[in-house]
């Protein structure tokens, strides 16, 4: 496969970034990857990808934080587990990339439009326990931009379509039932996590 | 001794519907006037053993023929002692199996074997066990270094007086030196203390007699006598050993040629061997330090071959680093990380530890202010990549034998008539390498050969710790590149080894692969003509000459395989139970049909081990082959006289096929190069059948692995095509 975004400049080895990659859940994993290239091969996305998730890796033992934070590759990643399963040294690649967007988005690097869907999604799905798809549509240009409705036009066909299978309802589903036992299960787990984080 | 033949043949597993059995004790019966021969439906049962043991007790009966099954299955039930000669005749693997029943040419080919197996037992007598003079059951180690120490604790503890012998003054050697080691356990994630210290301690509980900067001046005798000069300072010591385990171990590659690295220029780029001495020396002081595999290894500059411990080695010492200062930033530059088996674990718990892997090969190092950095070509990221602010660059710089250190030994100039001669094809002789560890007073040089690399490893496959020098045992990285726990293993094995050498020459039997066998080659000396073939040829330096080119057999080093019967122009060299006459007798007593009768006729000479195995396996699976053909089994294609081919070709045969095992350099051939040895003998035949009007294409040499078992029926089919092409052997009528 043709190597993308490869430096004309030689790169220099600087572990300060890795050590703070490394501290995320699931980030030490990152450590055991021997570079045999089986997450490239097995991935689906790996076409679209700016780099793969092994080159990602070295670039983070690298140290080259702009290089991998303003990358695509973790936001193009569909979780289909491929690269998980087989990976060898059972790294939990699709976690990790989870990590990485979660630090991403932490670290305001949000320039992709998947940074937006995720917040949309999430902000969603805090406010009822459930998904609401017109309204996370909302939420998701809110955030975007209102120019990118311009863009979206292009979608209406499958909008159409959805609204005439029910797949789109216009009114907002019931709030689940025990809003507040969930709410308090997410902040409780946000907590573990910021503790662990340091 | 006078011989009683039995001839029993057995109906079971279908033999006796698919032959006229009839037909088959007649041959027996009226043709060799064998006077018993009886028939049984099982007689691998209780009652056919007890059939025969009342014949060998009541009747005298003491050379047993038994016709039924291969000689590959039921050995141990047919065995009737020392005394008793007992022959077998293949009918179920070899004809029932893999040719139609109840048809002429099977019935004639069950004869014929029948045939071959009378003459055959006729021209066998009970051998005699040779028996070592004043034979010791003493092993001698020569190594004192882990595996060296291994082999003498497991040597020992078996209950055999050990001898050790370590050139430098303390025990242990590169491993002894160490640190700290590699795990050697489970979970094999944590360093190790080194585990020299208990290692000599446990030689010298179990009562190892060591010597210490001591050398092994003279090596002479044979297995079970070997004489050996052990050199101590100024004075000088005998002893007699049974069997010599070489645990040398290897050197590491002269990093001076390593400039291109740095080493020589920097004074902190240094070898793994110098890091060693650092860490044991409690000077590891470094924040920053990179190691460098490969540096040598898998280069065909340097050393070709991969050194095998260096990445693990690396990883360890990587571990040092972190160990004294978990924030040091350790990088390891690699081509390929071979941490083999258990150590997977070690090389990840390296990188947990935060060892940096890079995979790159280094293309330059530089220094500035004492701190160096290294440049190389990223092979993950596709780029150039840099690092700097290195304290020390370390150099994985692989390890050499100490069998390959000195200088090759010179082949004599050849005298006039050896030079007229020296167009003829020869067999690769693998040099020897005068490395001053044996001192061997042998004819064929003074050291083990060396094979790749100066190696002197030997069948890799079958036998690792053989070499081919009968009753010396290679063991550790003097053999192969290995790790740690490889080399353990391979010590113990190698005492094993010799362990077994010393019981089986007190019992005058063979080592591996024919073990048990107790023929051994004997001269008739009458009538050698000195011309040293079979000197010359013998694979594992069985046999001495003196001056005059008299050979002097040494028949506790002898494997057994006949090479030097095949080698001899004059067919002096038999055994007991295997001689010239004895297989030419059976092509002769195979009955040849008239050329009118169109029944054509091929002979096969198949290697016992693989090739006979092979069309065993054929018969087992059923495969139907061509019924024209007759199979002799040879202990080895190097056994090969070419008088049987004449036999064969004047007999009327119309084909000879010489089945062997694979040569060469992954050669497969259990005696080194009898396969090669046969086919050298064959290329110059041709040229005399051709003159005698016989072409040589009937005459051909195949080579089969034991797997190729399936491909066996079309390879006898495409011969018998091509013989048919041919048409009849011209001398049929005259035989």
């Amino acid at each position: 496969m043709e190597q993308k975004n490869v430096f004309s400049e030689p790169v220099k080895y600087d572990l300060t970034f890795a050590r703070e990659i490394f501290r995320l859940e699931n980030g030490s994993y990152i450590k055991q990857c021997m570079n045999c290239g089986m997450c490239a091969i097995s991935c689906a996305t790996r076409d679209v990808m700016d780099y793969s998730p092994r080159q990602l890796f070295n670039l983070i033992k690298l140290g080259k934080k702009e290089e991998v934070l303003t990358s695509n590759t973790f936001w193009s990643c569909t979780s289909c587990c491929t690269c998980k399963a087989r990976c060898p040294r059972g790294i939990p690649i699709i976690d990790v990339m989870h990590d990485l967007k979660k630090y991403a988005i932490d670290h305001g690097y949000t320039n992709y439009p998947q940074a937006a869907f995720y917040k949309a999604f999430w902000n969603e799905m805090s406010v009822r326990g459930r998904m609401f798809e017109g309204g996370m549509t909302a939420r998701y240009f809110l955030i975007r931009g209102l120019d990118e409705i311009l863009k979206a036009m292009d979608m209406k066909d499958v909008g159409i379509d959805m609204l005439k299978h029910g797949r789109m309802p216009l009114l907002p589903p019931k709030k689940i039932r025990g809003l507040g036992g969930l709410k308090k299960i997410i902040s409780k787990a946000q907590e573990l996590d910021r503790k662990e984080a340091r | 001794m006078e011989k009683k033949i039995a001839v029993y043949i057995c109906t079971g597993c279908g033999i006796g519907d698919a032959l006229d059995i009839d037909a088959l004790s007649k041959v027996a019966k009226s043709e060799f006037k064998v006077p018993i021969c009886k028939t049984d439906g099982q007689l691998c049962g209780p009652e056919g053993v007890a059939l025969i043991k009342q014949d060998i007790e009541s009747e005298g009966v003491n050379t047993v023929v038994i016709a039924g099954c291969s000689a590959r299955v039921n050995f141990d039930v047919f065995k009737f002692g020392p005394d008793n000669i007992v022959e077998r005749i293949n009918l179920r693997e070899q004809v029932i199996w893999c040719h139609t029943a109840d048809d002429e040419d099977t019935q004639m080919l069950a004869e014929d074997y029948m045939r071959m197996g009378l003459v055959k037992q006729k021209n066998m007598y009970v051998p005699e066990p040779y028996q070592v003079e004043s034979f010791s059951r003493n092993i001698l180690v020569v190594g004192g270094g882990l595996t060296g120490l291994t082999a003498a604790v497991e040597s020992a503890k078996a209950g055999y007086s050990t001898i050790l012998v370590e050139k430098d003054a303390e025990l242990g050697g590169y491993v002894g030196k160490m640190y700290k080691q590699v795990p050697m356990k489970p979970p094999y994630t944590d360093l190790e203390e080194n585990c020299i210290p208990n290692l000599v301690k446990a030689a010298e509980d179990a009562g190892v007699k060591i010597y210490k900067s001591a050398t092994v001046e003279n090596t002479a005798g044979a297995p079970g006598m070997f004489d050996v000069t052990i050199k101590q300072g100024d004075s000088t010591v005998q002893e007699r050993v049974g069997a010599i385990v070489l645990a040398t171990g290897a050197k590491p590659y002269e990093a001076d040629k390593l400039g291109h690295l740095g080493f020589g220029k920097f004074p902190n780029v240094i070898t793994q061997s110098m890091f060693e001495e650092m860490a044991t020396a409690g000077k590891l002081e470094a924040s920053k330090v990179a190691f460098i595999q490969c540096a040598g290894s898998r280069d065909q500059e340097h050393l070709p071959y991969c050194s095998a411990a260096c990445c693990i080695e690396s990883i360890k010492q990587a571990l040092y680093v972190k160990e004294k200062n978990a924030e040091a930033n350790v990088y390891v530059y690699y081509k390929d990380i071979r941490s083999n088996g258990q150590y997977e674990h070690f090389y990840m718990k390296a990188q947990q530890e935060g060892v940096v892997f890079v995979k790159g090969d280094v293309t330059e190092i530089t220094e500035e202010d004492g701190k160096l950095t290294i440049e190389a070509d990223d092979k993950t990221m596709g780029t150039t990549s840099l690092a700097d602010e290195f304290d020390y660059v370390v150099l994985a710089n692989g390890m050499v034998p100490t069998a390959a250190l000195g200088d090759l030994v010179e082949e004599e100039p050849a005298a006039d008539e050896a030079a007229a001669a020296s167009d003829e094809p020869k067999a690769s002789t693998p040099p020897v390498i005068k490395a001053n560890l044996l001192n061997l007073a042998y004819r064929q040089g003074p050291e083990l050969p060396a094979l790749k690399y100066g190696f002197p490893d030997s069948h890799y496959i079958c036998f690792p710790y053989e070499t081919r020098r009968t009753g010396i045992y290679a063991a550790g990285v003097v053999r192969a590149p290995m790790d740690m726990l490889s080399a353990v293993e391979d010590g113990a094995g190698a005492a094993m080894k010799a362990v077994q050498c010393v019981e089986a020459t007190e019992m005058g039997q063979a080592v591996h692969p024919r073990s048990g066998d107790m023929s051994f080659p004997e001269f008739n000396m009458n009538r050698c003509t000195q011309c040293k073939r079979c000197t010359e040829e013998c694979p594992f330096g069985a046999i001495n000459e003196d001056e005059k080119g008299n050979p002097l057999p040494n028949p506790s080093r002898c494997r057994r395989c006949g090479t030097c019967m095949g080698a001899c122009p004059e067919r002096i060299i038999s055994f007991k139970n295997y001689s010239v006459p004895m297989v030419g007798n059976m092509v002769k007593t195979i009955e040849m049909p008239e050329e009118d009768e169109e029944k054509p006729r091929i002979l096969i000479f198949a290697c016992e081990n693989d090739a006979i195995p092979a069309l065993d396996m054929a018969g087992i699976n059923r495969l139907q082959y061509n019924a024209w053909v007759r199979i002799i089994p040879l202990r080895c294609l190097g056994s090969l006289n070419l008088v049987w081919i004449n036999d064969a070709m004047g007999g009327g045969f119309d084909g000879v096929l010489l089945m062997g095992c694979k040569h060469g350099d992954d050669y497969q051939c259990h005696f080194m190069k009898g396969s090669e040895l046969a086919e050298i003998r064959l290329s110059k035949i041709s040229e005399t059948l051709d003159r005698l009007g016989l072409e040589s294409e009937r005459v051909r040499a195949t080579t089969v692995n034991i797997m190729d078992y399936d491909k066996i029926p079309a390879m006898l089919d495409e011969f018998a095509a091509d013989l048919e092409e041919l048409g009849p052997n011209p001398m049929k009528d005259f035989a």
